[in-house]
């Protein structure tokens, strides 16, 4: 049972963590926002599992298992608040939401 | 005995605490009657005390007594106790006796004044402190007594607060008196230190071991000195006591005939043994009662105040106190303490009834006439002061005149001072009789017949008269204790206390007393020729006048030499280094700790990707040192 080397899949997993962080970085969306964080997730998820199968162990796997529980959780919270803020039409853009300014 | 004396002391302290918790559930002329009682109590337990003293054999009256021990350190024990002996049953016949007419006058006179609880609680102070401190049985205690006048005088002189210039003539009769009480703990000091002890006896006893080291025993004395001089308003701390007069009347009498002043007298003869060590001080002693009593006479006879008149007839009579004690005439002085506070009392009191009937006036210069209008005060202000200027057969004129007859009998030292006693016996008999030529002579005044407030054909309550009648009779019968070349009971009480170090002989008491009523009745004409018969009205400026008027510019000495150099070299300390150290290091402190807030909050953009930012540079950074430190 042979695939793509290791390599190929931490390439991947970091290409996949970058371009999340480079999205919750730039972008203002707070819904394109929760994407990228699910983007960056996944790449640690990735990660996890190809290190579990490098090693020939279950731990990663449960990380992994682990990691999508709290992200599910997480897209609850956040598209919850997402929803809360339309409620109240405030406009659906991080920057503007600026009251934590010392 | 002792039981009696400790009722002595601690009645007027009862008395005091009870006005105190009472409040308002005690009426005011209740407190006055309370106050009254209590001292009237404490003067018959002083009667008792007296009476079996008398019981005891000479050598015997001298009896101490121990309520506890109040401080113990090493091999110092400080006790709460008191010493009876003739010297202290003495005064305090005098001070609850004179102290027991003064606080019931005030029932009269502060009748309907706000806050009469509180000036009788005040009295009743103060006559337990003086108590504890003519009392005490050792210096520590006397000491506590010391402070004790000083703070009540300090409320009282102050009772009517919502006059600042009473609220400063109570400041500087503290301070002066502070500095008298600060030389007096240093001379306790030096005593502890040499001495091993604060006892009276114990000190006395070593006195002459003392002696053997000079300049310890000299400064031991000063500092009591300093001490008596700032209690007895004596040069060069003379100063606060006519501005002490800003006390409601009976305190000033008070103050001045039965308490306070004459404390330090008391204190002369009390620490005699260790003055007759450093008899050099002992003669400052009475070198500063002689000029005192010059000085104050001078400036008294431009007196336009009533009652300043008489506070500087106050310092001038303790003057003389001060010249008998610091001669070694021990008796003499206390005799002269004793009828002092008779006929000085009676001056203010009757002077009280005076401004009372007046509504408050003190200006000699409004007054006249009052002698058809107030017979019965004028008479008793006659006799008081006829007392004062020492014309027999008054009280005034034997003690006065022992004092002189014993500077007379003390060497060349004692017969210049003798000639300062002479001349002041002139000026009393000058100022006053110019102050009762002035106030009761001639026709009333406008003022007078304007602001006489008289109450039917009595001259004042009946407590102001009855205490003033007895006081005028103490006055005129008062000098009877003692009378040279007849008998001499008081001096032979008080031998046991301090025996005295002069005793004049019958001729040289009788050339003194001739010569000083002779000066004392030319001063009496000179005031009769001038204020009665020419009706010369006060004010007339001039230099000598205006120096006199300033009171020989003392107090405007002591300011240009203590205060204003004390306000700048505050003013200094404050510009050049409180300001730019300690409140320039503390505002900087909190400059600093402003800007760096500022400075860190500005990281605080409220923007989400700032924090996201350095959330992953953190992490990263942490990845890097991780790594790094694992390779």
């Amino acid at each position: 049972m042979m695939g793509p080397s290791i390599t190929a899949y931490l390439i991947l997993a970091a290409a996949l963590f970058t371009t999340g962080a480079v999205g919750v970085l730039v972008r203002r969306s707070p819904l394109i926002i929760l994407l990228s964080l699910e983007i960056m997730l996944n790449g640690a998820n990735l990660a996890l599992i190809a290190f579990s199968r490098y090693h020939g162990e279950l731990d990663g796997h449960d990380c992994q298992g682990e990691d999508l529980a709290v992200a599910a959780s997480e897209v609850v919270v956040g598209l919850g608040l997402i929803v809360a803020m339309s409620r109240r039409r405030l406009d659906l853009d991080v920057d503007r939401l600026t009251t934590l300014r010392g | 005995m002792v039981a009696a004396a400790w009722i002595c002391l601690f009645a007027p302290l009862a008395a005091a605490a009870a006005i105190t918790l009472a409040g308002n559930r005690l009426s005011r002329p209740g407190a006055g009657y309370v106050a009254t009682a209590s001292v009237g109590a404490a003067f018959v337990a002083a009667l008792v005390a007296f009476a079996s003293l008398l019981g005891r054999d000479g050598e015997q009256r001298d009896v101490s007594s121990t309520a506890w021990t109040w401080l113990s350190a090493g091999n110092l024990d400080f006790e709460l106790s008191i010493l009876v002996d003739p010297l202290s049953v003495l005064m305090m016949l005098i001070v609850t006796g004179v102290g027991a007419l003064i606080v019931g006058y005030s029932i009269g006179y502060m009748d309907g004044e706000d806050e009469e609880r509180r000036f009788f609680a005040y009295m009743a102070l103060f006559v337990f402190s003086m108590l504890l401190l003519v009392q005490s049985g050792n210096f520590l205690m006397l000491l506590a007594g010391w402070g004790l006048v000083g703070l009540s005088s300090y409320l009282l002189i102050g009772f009517h607060q919502e006059r600042p210039s009473a609220i400063a003539a109570a400041k500087k009769a503290f301070i002066m008196n502070a500095f008298g009480d600060a030389t007096m703990v240093l001379a306790l000091f030096l005593l502890v230190q040499q001495a091993g002890t604060l006892d009276y006896g114990g000190t006395f006893a070593q006195a002459e071991e003392l002696a053997s080291n000079g300049w310890v025993v000299n400064l031991i004395a000063l500092g009591l000195l300093g001490g008596a001089v700032a209690k007895s308003a004596q040069l060069p701390l003379q100063t606060w006591l006519p501005d002490a007069m800003e006390g409601p009347t009976p305190v000033s009498a008070l103050i001045h005939a039965a308490t306070m002043v004459t404390a330090g007298v008391f204190l002369l003869v009390r620490t005699a043994p260790l003055f007759e060590v450093a008899p050099r001080i002992q003669d400052l002693a009475a070198g500063l009662g002689a000029a005192t009593l010059l000085l104050a006479g001078l400036i008294a006879l431009v007196q336009t105040d009533i009652k300043r008149v008489i506070a500087y007839s106050t310092m001038s009579q303790i003057g003389y106190m001060f010249l008998g004690a610091g001669l070694g005439a021990y008796a003499n002085g206390m005799f002269h303490l004793m009828t002092h506070a008779f006929f000085k009392a009676l001056l203010f009191l009757a002077a009280g009834i005076v401004i009372h009937a007046l509504v408050g006036e003190q200006d000699i210069r409004k007054m006249g006439g009052l002698r058809r209008l107030m017979p019965r005060t004028w008479l008793a202000f006659l006799v008081g002061g006829l007392a004062l200027a020492g014309m027999p057969p008054l009280s005034g004129f034997f003690s006065k005149d022992s004092i002189l007859a014993s500077a007379l009998a003390s060497g060349t030292y004692g017969q210049i001072l003798l000639a300062a006693g002479l001349v002041g016996a002139f000026l009393t008999g000058l100022y006053t009789f110019r102050m009762i030529f002035i106030v009761f002579g001639g026709a009333p005044s406008e003022h007078v017949r304007e602001h006489l407030h008289l109450h039917g054909r009595k001259e004042g309550p009946f407590w102001m008269t009855a205490t003033v009648a007895v006081l005028a009779v103490l006055a005129v019968v008062g000098g009877g204790v003692q009378i040279a070349g007849v008998w001499h009971p008081l001096a032979d009480f008080l031998r046991t206390s301090a025996e005295p170090l002069v005793e004049p002989s019958v001729a040289q008491d009788l050339i003194t007393s001739a010569i000083a009523v002779a000066l004392g009745l030319a001063g009496i004409a000179v005031a009769w020729w001038t204020y009665a018969v020419k009706r010369i009205s006060p004010p007339r400026p001039s230099a000598a006048r205006l120096t006199l008027e300033r009171k020989f510019y003392f107090d405007e000495a002591y300011d240009l030499l203590f205060y204003r150099p004390a306000v700048m070299l505050a003013r200094a300390w404050g510009n050049w280094i409180e300001r730019p150290l300690i409140f320039g290091s503390i505002s900087g402190l909190s400059a600093g700790t402003r800007g760096l807030a500022r400075g860190v909050s500005d990281t605080q953009t409220g923007f989400l990707r700032t924090y996201a930012l350095a959330i992953a540079g953190g992490v990263a950074i942490l990845a890097l040192v991780f790594v790094s430190v694992r390779a």
